[in-house]
């Protein structure tokens, strides 16, 4: 065990060594000029980020200088500027990931700090959040409880997956195993166009048609229920359970397919006994991001919902649908301020986290699938 | 000589079989097109077709065909018929049927016979496992045949004698008040039970067995597939459908029958009216328009690009070029992906939290701008790698022998080469960017009906002025209107907010249907561009 860690240690010290060495050698190679002129670009950037982090009005000034350092850069040393400003642009792009994280974070604390619960002695910030199921942000005592709206948001994720997961695998088999190359041309654009078809005018379409249809169908008081909600927002997830599972179905080798029909099966054979199961993990990442898309789905939500924080009586009624984590948001951005406001951002801060765990599970189990299926080969 | 002769003999034998299984095959979509229709609402369940009750019809065919499939079965094992079935259906098919048969059960009993909890779910799983060992134990022909078909003479006699009429309502008793009716349930449970028929009589016509399951399997991905292509028909047929009026409205043509612009300090008039792609809301108009909403959207998306492009562009260079492959890429895609999958609304709170308070406190067109940049930031990213990844090695490799440094091979070779695949990748990110209503709801929406008057003009709003930042553009930092925010505001504006607007209804459909006239254009070029240079990269 301390051999490890000391060799990992030693490891670590020697990269950084080589770090530092490289760094020596690039300094040493290129032209001081060029070294100064993206210093100096590179120093204004951060100024001008930070001059942004802290409301200055002087924000403009180190920007300009970074404008015109790159500028000047640009014309003088290409080589080098061009490799720092896709350096940064990298570097942004992260930035803005961790940027999100920080700030929905800190406008969220507020409400989670309200929601202390003190159990033996200790508190735990936020518990009673997920505890209680009353949301009043108006009436004292004032509570901001997650659940009514966590629970919404898993019935409609469950009826949408049920809706997208079947339909979607077999269409990406379609799409990738059986459908003659004519067929292919005109069915794969229109999966892309659904995906395309915005959010606002499912919901439409949901509010005006589906919700009036569904109260006179189901005798419901009033309109809106999760049922409905979870197939259209099912039919929005579709197509990208369609899209990744084809990449996986289409990334098992075609040597793997021959040699099950070599052997006299029929294509439904190979299908369910060699494609399917060597491409199961990204046929399982397909779904997990369908999962992840279906929980993030705003506006359909939004408009064919009640927008009143409660639980269904019983449970399981998915003919009333109250609220879920984003159409709360979106519904009460508008007139909320103080605790209320810092609540919305609690419901930002459950879906972030909840859909980046999806997103990186899922390319996690993709990752396994290539080394899989690279060693395979 | 002795083998042609089997050959033919077995080759009629099938295709008498083939024959009837067509025929169930075609009634099955018969009854399947009825109970679409009227669960569309085309058909009602109390009118007679052809002099008979709807119901009573249903009941029969459904009986008919239960017993066409039971047919199948029997005709199989005892020989009649010439097939090829395995020793069992199968655990899938099994944990399907006993799933439909402990429903059967289960209902019957709570329902008809009105057993208690532990009564109902007893006979639930009597029935269910009845059905399981049904369908495993026997030989696959009696097992995937013979649930289906007493599933669907059982429910067409429920049907026939009345069990389930016309006037037939199920309370579910629930505090939140919900029943089930004749009008849905009727229509819902024929569909399904022909489906069910439909791919028994598929694995029959193909003679059970492989083929018998490959035929069957089939049947359901073509019909998902068509079900999927007849959904997005229906959405986009219907929106035009109910758009088309009002989008037309008052269009007149003639030379100068429309407004006059200036562009540059050139004036012309346009050789058109049309209101409502012209016009703002307003008391006085003849036909209200979505104009504002219009050039809001445009603005959006011209912002949205000038920000997330270049990012994202030169975010992928680094990380496929210059960066070697390590924890530092990797921490890149996971950071990528997930920024992609991020949902709207949450970037919609981003800016709410970090663009609002720093650009001018308030939302702003500026605001949108970038938070819709960020969103398309990660697609940008990602579909720019995929086209330089795609780039084969031999031509840096080529470029490099050249004695040229890397930039200038990127520059000149990998960029050019990946063009096609980056604009593509850009199109259609811009397509879904132009639909999203979430993110800007947060940081830009202004008023629900927005005059012509209040059209943004970015371009003319520019003015130098004294202080830092020395440039400053009131247009910018205005909150304004776009196509989805304004359909969003439409749909839960009260009366009062849009009652300068006659036909509500109309305006509606008309501003869904530009919206997605709008968006899915961006698609369809999007779609065209990759399949031209698709074809181009084929011939060469």
């Amino acid at each position: 065990m301390t051999t490890l860690s000391d060799n990992d240690g030693g490891g670590l010290r020697a990269a950084a060594r080589r770090e530092i060495q490289r760094g020596r050698d690039f300094v040493d190679e290129t032209e001081p000029e060029a070294l100064v002129t993206v210093t100096v670009a590179a120093v204004a950037l951060l100024a001008a980020f930070v001059g942004f982090l802290t409301v200055s009005s002087l924000t403009a000034i180190p920007f300009v200088v970074f404008l015109v350092a790159s500028g000047y850069g640009w014309f003088r040393h290409q080589e080098l500027t061009a490799r720092v400003l896709t350096l940064t642009t990298t570097i942004s792009t992260i930035l803005i990931l961790g940027l999100i994280l920080v700030f929905i974070f800190v406008e969220a604390w507020p409400t989670v700090e309200y929601a202390t619960v003190t159990v033996f002695g200790i508190p735990l910030p936020g518990l009673r959040l997920f505890v209680e199921a009353r949301w009043s942000p108006v009436t004292p005592p004032l509570r901001y409880s997650m659940v009514p709206m966590i629970h919404g948001t898993v019935l409609v994720t469950i009826i949408a997956t049920a809706v997208a997961a079947p339909l979607g695998v077999a269409a990406a088999l379609f799409l990738s195993e059986i459908a003659p190359r004519t067929v292919r041309e005109l069915v794969k654009p229109g999966v892309e166009i659904l995906a395309g078809i915005p959010s606002i005018v499912y919901g439409f379409i949901g509010f005006t048609i589906l919700s009036p249809w569904a109260s006179d169908q189901f005798d419901i008081v009033g309109q809106g229920t999760y049922l409905f909600v979870g197939v259209v927002v099912g039919l929005m997830a579709l197509p990208t359970v369609v899209s990744v599972a084809e990449d996986a179905l289409n990334s098992v080798p075609e040597s793997m397919k021959s040699g099950s029909l070599a052997l006299g099966t029929t294509d439904w054979q190979t299908m369910t006994s060699i494609t399917l199961p060597a491409a199961f993990s990204g046929v399982s990442a397909a779904v997990l991001l369908g999962v992840g898309r279906a929980i993030g789905e705003t506006m359909a939500a939004t408009v064919m919902l009640r927008g009143s924080p409660g639980l269904t009586e019983p449970l399981y009624n998915v003919f009333y649908g109250n609220d879920t984590l984003t159409s709360l948001i979106a519904a009460n951005y508008g007139d909320a301020d103080g605790l209320q406001m810092s609540a919305l951002f609690v419901a930002g801060v459950i879906l972030f986290i909840t859909v980046l765990f999806l997103s990186i599970g899922s390319q996690y189990i993709e990752a396994r699938m290539q080394q899989k299926l690279g060693g395979a080969e | 000589m002795a083998g042609a002769v089997e050959s033919s003999l077995v080759s009629e034998d099938t295709s008498g079989t083939e024959a009837v299984a067509a025929g169930v095959v075609g009634i099955a979509a018969i009854l399947f097109g009825i109970s679409l229709g009227s669960m569309f609402e085309l058909l009602s369940i109390t009118d007679p077709i052809a002099g008979i009750p709807m119901v009573a019809l249903l009941g029969t065919l459904l009986t008919l065909l239960g017993l066409g499939v039971i047919g199948f079965g029997l005709g199989s094992r005892f020989g009649y018929v010439a097939t090829d079935p395995r020793p069992s259906a199968g655990l899938v098919a099994s944990v399907a049927f006993s799933g439909i048969w402990f429903a059967v059960g289960g209902l019957v009993a709570s329902q008809s016979f009105g057993l208690g909890t532990v009564g109902w779910v007893a006979v639930a799983f009597v029935t269910g496992g009845l059905a399981f060992a049904g369908t495993a134990l026997p030989r696959e022909d009696i097992g995937s045949t013979l649930p289906v078909g007493v599933f669907a003479v059982f429910v067409g006699v429920v049907f026939l004698t009345g069990v389930i009429g016309p006037s037939w309502v199920w309370d579910l008793g629930w505090e939140q008040q919900a029943s089930f009716n004749a009008e849905f349930s009727i229509p819902v449970i024929t569909a399904f039970c022909s489906l069910l028929v439909s791919w028994a009589s598929a694995k029959a016509y193909g003679g059970f067995g492989a083929r018998g399951r490959h035929v069957g399997a089939y049947l359901l991905v073509y019909l998902n597939a068509l079900s999927i292509i007849a959904v997005l028909f229906l959405l986009v047929a219907f929106t035009v459908f109910k758009g088309l009026p009002g989008l037309f409205n008052g269009l007149t043509f003639g030379l100068g029958s429309g407004p006059e612009t200036t562009l540059f300090g050139f004036t012309f008039a346009w050789p058109f009216a049309w209101p409502f792609v012209m016009n703002g809301v307003a008391l006085l108009n003849d036909v209200n328009g979505v104009l504002p909403a219009i050039v809001g959207t445009i603005w959006l998306v011209i912002g949205a690009v000038v920000f997330a492009v270049p990012l994202g562009v030169g975010a992928a260079v680094f990380i496929t070029e210059y960066a070697d492959r390590g924890r530092f890429t990797q921490v890149v895609e996971v950071a990528t992906n997930g920024l992609w999958s991020t949902p709207s609304i949450v970037f919609g709170l981003f800016g709410l939290a970090f663009l609002v308070p720093r650009l001018g406190n308030g939302k702003s067109l500026l605001a949108g701008m970038l938070t819709l940049g960020f969103m398309l930031l990660p697609l940008v990213v990602i579909t720019s790698r995929e086209a330089m990844l795609a780039v084969p090695d031999e031509y840096r490799d080529a470029s490099a022998a050249l004695g040229v440094t890397k930039w200038q091979t990127i520059r000149s070779v990998v960029l050019p080469a990946s063009l096609p695949g980056i604009v593509t990748g850009i199109i259609l990110g811009v397509g879904r960017i132009a639909g999203e209503t979430a993110p800007i709801l947060l940081t830009m929406s202004g008023s629900v009906a927005p005059p012509g008057s209040q059209t943004v003009d970015v371009i003319g709003g520019f003015s130098f002025t004294s202080s830092p930042p020395f440039v400053s553009n009131p247009e910018l930092l205005q909150a304004t209107s776009a196509l989805p925010y304004q359909l969003y505001s439409l749909i839960t504006a009260g009366v009062g907010q849009s009652s300068n607007i006659a036909n509500i209804e109309q305006f509606r459909w008309a501003t869904a249907l530009i919206l997605l006239v709008v968006v899915l254009s961006f698609y369809a070029v999007g779609i065209a561009t990759r399949y031209y240079f698709r074809r181009k990269l084929q011939h060469e």
